[in-house]
């Protein structure tokens, strides 16, 4: 058999990639498509007919300020958690690494809360916020004491601490490879050069470790954008609808006030701000690249 | 070697493919189903869809047994989404259940569409619950359900030292007064609040509306910008009458964060004595440690309508029946039997009010109603003091004008600035065609 045919390398990259490529066309591109159609329709959800609006929907997206309440929200959400996590894990994965006592046991503890789901986690946080904080500031004689969740900052100060407890420990790991990737010779040399700790971390390790921050910015960005189950479970929108983040806005927008068109039509422009966000970071970050 | 490696390759891809595959498996998440009963019969399988979390249990035992004696295949499915949300799901797959259980507003968006006309059944002359569109009977009604104050009588009598008589708080200046009589004998804050959006937006502040001798002309009035909902003399006396429970709310301080398990237990064991609700609350007051009498009365009002002597309410949860190519002619007779069942059948009957506790829609069904605020509606309604249900307020009214409320609650803003409020929603509204 002649294996720099071109029908030879067809069969071999279909008989790999076609069943995972059909799937991954059967359920994200045709739906992105037909999702896409939806947008030029008024349809409610679930009636059987779609009648075509052309731009409407798009126009009642740009109408919409609480959907752009909504990003705006969600920027600053995003802004302080991606900064905040990457923060966090980077000390952790730096904790975890540096030879401490029981490091294998501090970095399965620090990864658990990424194993919980996010709704069981914004319920268990719910009731540390109501209830546990409450008794606490309670019995340190406060009196009426209110829960964090029922002011509009302190709501999102929770929305915030929670996903940095979240998502920590797994970018995390993501930096102990990272760290662990950086050959121990270039920072002994670095050192026999007059570097001090400080001064090798800041000069040889970070800039070889650029790839794990690449990657876990645009993990974490990605993330932070799209957040739902948190936000469901933890606030629901509450107080008075001022932590409703972009994800949970076009829910309710395509679900529970049944305007599907207009719902996905706003999904769409939430993707693009994602995608343009995202690409961007990526495109920066790996232009600085530098290979050991 | 060669074929052995290409097969090794196939494997391998084959094992890939079934590893994607089984992340689409049918998600069991939210949807538990089952199953009960032999495939006798005519064998039709029919699915229901119950959005009322508190009788999953009682319905899947029921079809079991009704599916045995009946010879049909009953499955019972449950949904915590929004039914709208949930049911466009299973339009969309083609897999519409036989009957769902909706909220009335559903009834109304997707009956003409996809509903059987069930004007022909005998129960429609036993209710006047029924939904009907066009003279078209769609809607089966499947319980009374009514909102007022829910108090607790014995905590009332254990201070004032005398039975409580719902029917001597009818004004608010009343009420002021049991208020501060519970208070100086040592309840320190005799009501609580939920502040849960549908709570305040769906049930205490569409009072505002279904009060209203025209509730139609009234919304109109607000679309157009003709009247507003500051100056409405109902909207001011039941904001009175909240303003009296906000002022006792026992979690004042932190009234918009305040639990709703939390609220109602307080109320079952008598901490508190009075709550705005409705007979729904009963499956959340029956968890705990509950005092016999309680019951829900009118909300107490110095207006000069006789809106503080009825309970607002009336049919509530509705079942359709699919009328799709996807339920076959068996289908829908095996559905309109079961309905037919449960209003005219003796154990069907007893399914209804003493399983499932709740209060039947229908005249023919004489059974006492077992819960005590269940109790208080059936009395209400048997004496044709309730103020029906307002069905057509936007879907996002409760969430929209919830968070409004939720302001109002919290001190955030006053009276005005929440009747502004209103008033730009209804302007900014579509109206429902009706």
């Amino acid at each position: 058999m002649q294996r720099n045919k071109m029908s030879y390398k067809v069969s071999q990259f279909l008989m790999f990639a076609g069943p995972a490529g059909l799937l991954f066309v059967g359920t994200v591109i045709i739906p992105f498509l037909y999702g896409l159609y939806l947008t030029f329709t008024s349809w409610d959800g679930i009636s059987r007919t779609k009648p075509f609006v052309g731009f409407e929907n798009y126009a009642s997206t740009f109408a919409d300020t609480a959907y752009w309440q909504a990003i705006g929200r969600t920027l600053i959400y995003s802004i302080f958690s991606v900064i905040l996590i990457n923060i966090v894990a980077f000390a952790l994965a730096y904790l975890v690494t540096s030879g401490v006592k029981g490091q294998n046991f501090f970095r399965a503890g620090f990864f658990i809360p990424n194993l919980i789901g996010g709704i069981v986690l914004g319920y268990v946080w719910k009731f540390v916020f109501n209830r546990a904080f409450v008794a606490v500031a309670e019995s340190l004689g406060q009196r009426n004491a209110a829960s964090l969740l029922s002011t509009t900052n302190g709501a999102m100060f929770c929305l915030i601490l929670v996903s940095v407890w979240q998502y920590a420990g797994y970018m995390m790991l993501i930096y102990v490879a990272g760290f662990m990737s950086v050959s121990e010779s270039l920072k002994e040399a670095a050192m026999i050069d007059g570097c001090t700790p400080a001064q090798a971390m800041q000069n040889v390790t970070i800039p070889l470790m650029r790839s794990s921050f690449v990657q876990c910015i645009f993990l974490s960005i990605t993330r932070c954008f799209m957040v739902y189950d948190v936000n469901l479970s933890l606030t629901k929108g509450e107080p008075f609808n001022s932590s409703v983040m972009a994800a949970m806005h076009v829910f309710n927008q395509a679900f529970t006030y049944k305007n599907y068109g207009t719902g996905q039509a706003e999904a769409l422009i939430l993707f693009v701000i994602c995608a343009i966000v995202g690409v961007t970071q990526v495109y920066i970050g790996k232009k600085g690249e530098v290979a050991a | 070697m060669i074929k052995m490696k290409k097969f090794l390759a196939l494997a391998l891809s084959a094992a890939m493919t079934a590893g994607i595959l089984a992340g689409c498996g049918s998600d069991g998440s939210t949807n538990g189903g089952s199953t009960g009963g032999s495939t006798s019969g005519n064998g039709a399988t029919i699915t229901i869809l119950n959005s009322k979390m508190e009788i999953q249990e009682q319905l899947e035992k029921m079809a079991e047994s009704y599916g045995k004696s009946k010879g049909v295949n009953v499955e019972v499915y449950y949904s915590s989404d929004t039914i709208a949300a949930h049911l466009s799901t299973r339009y969309a797959s083609n897999e519409p259940y036989t009957i769902s259980m909706v909220d009335a507003k559903d009834v109304y968006s997707l009956a003409k569409e996809h509903a059987v006309d069930l004007s022909g059944e005998d129960w429609v002359k036993d209710t006047t619950e029924a939904i009907s569109i066009d003279g078209k009977v769609y809607g089966f009604p499947v319980c009374v359900e009514a909102r007022g104050i829910i108090y607790n009588a014995d905590a009332i009598k254990a201070i004032t030292g005398s039975d409580f008589d719902p029917a001597s708080v009818k004004t608010l200046d009343d009420f002021n007064k049991l208020l501060s009589d519970l208070k100086a004998g040592g309840m320190a804050a005799p009501t609580g609040i939920m502040k849960e959006d549908w709570s305040l937006a769906a049930h205490f502040l569409a009072e505002v509306y279904e009060q209203q001798a025209d509730p139609d002309a009234f919304i109109k009035g607000l679309h157009d910008g003709t009247t507003h909902m500051a100056d409405d003399a109902i909207f001011n006396s039941m904001m009175d009458t909240f303003d009296a429970l906000k002022a006792n709310n026992y979690a004042e301080a932190s009234a918009i964060s305040a639990e709703r398990e939390v609220t109602e237990q307080k109320l079952a064991e008598g901490e508190l004595a009075f709550m705005f609700g409705g007979n729904w609350d009963w499956s959340v007051i029956n968890q705990y440690d509950y005092s016999d009498n309680m019951g829900i009365m009118p909300v107490p009002q110095n207006g000069s309508t006789d809106a503080n002597t009825k309970l607002v309410g009336g049919g509530s949860k509705y079942f359709f029946i699919d009328s799709s190519s996807n339920t076959s002619d068996e289908q829908v007779q095996a559905a309109k039997d079961f309905l037919n069942w449960m209003v005219y059948d003796s154990e069907g009957q007893s399914f209804l009010v003493n399983e499932c506790a709740l209060v039947p829609a229908f005249s023919n069904i004489t059974l006492a109603v077992s819960d005590p605020l269940g109790a208080s509606v059936k009395t209400y309604a048997d004496k044709g003091a309730l103020i029906g249900n307002y069905n057509y307020l936007p879907d996002d009214h409760y969430s929209k004008l919830g968070a409004a409320f939720q302001e109002y609650l919290a001190n955030k803003t006053d009276r005005a600035g929440f009747g502004a409020a209103i008033d730009s929603y209804w302007q900014a509204a579509t109206l429902s065609e009706h």
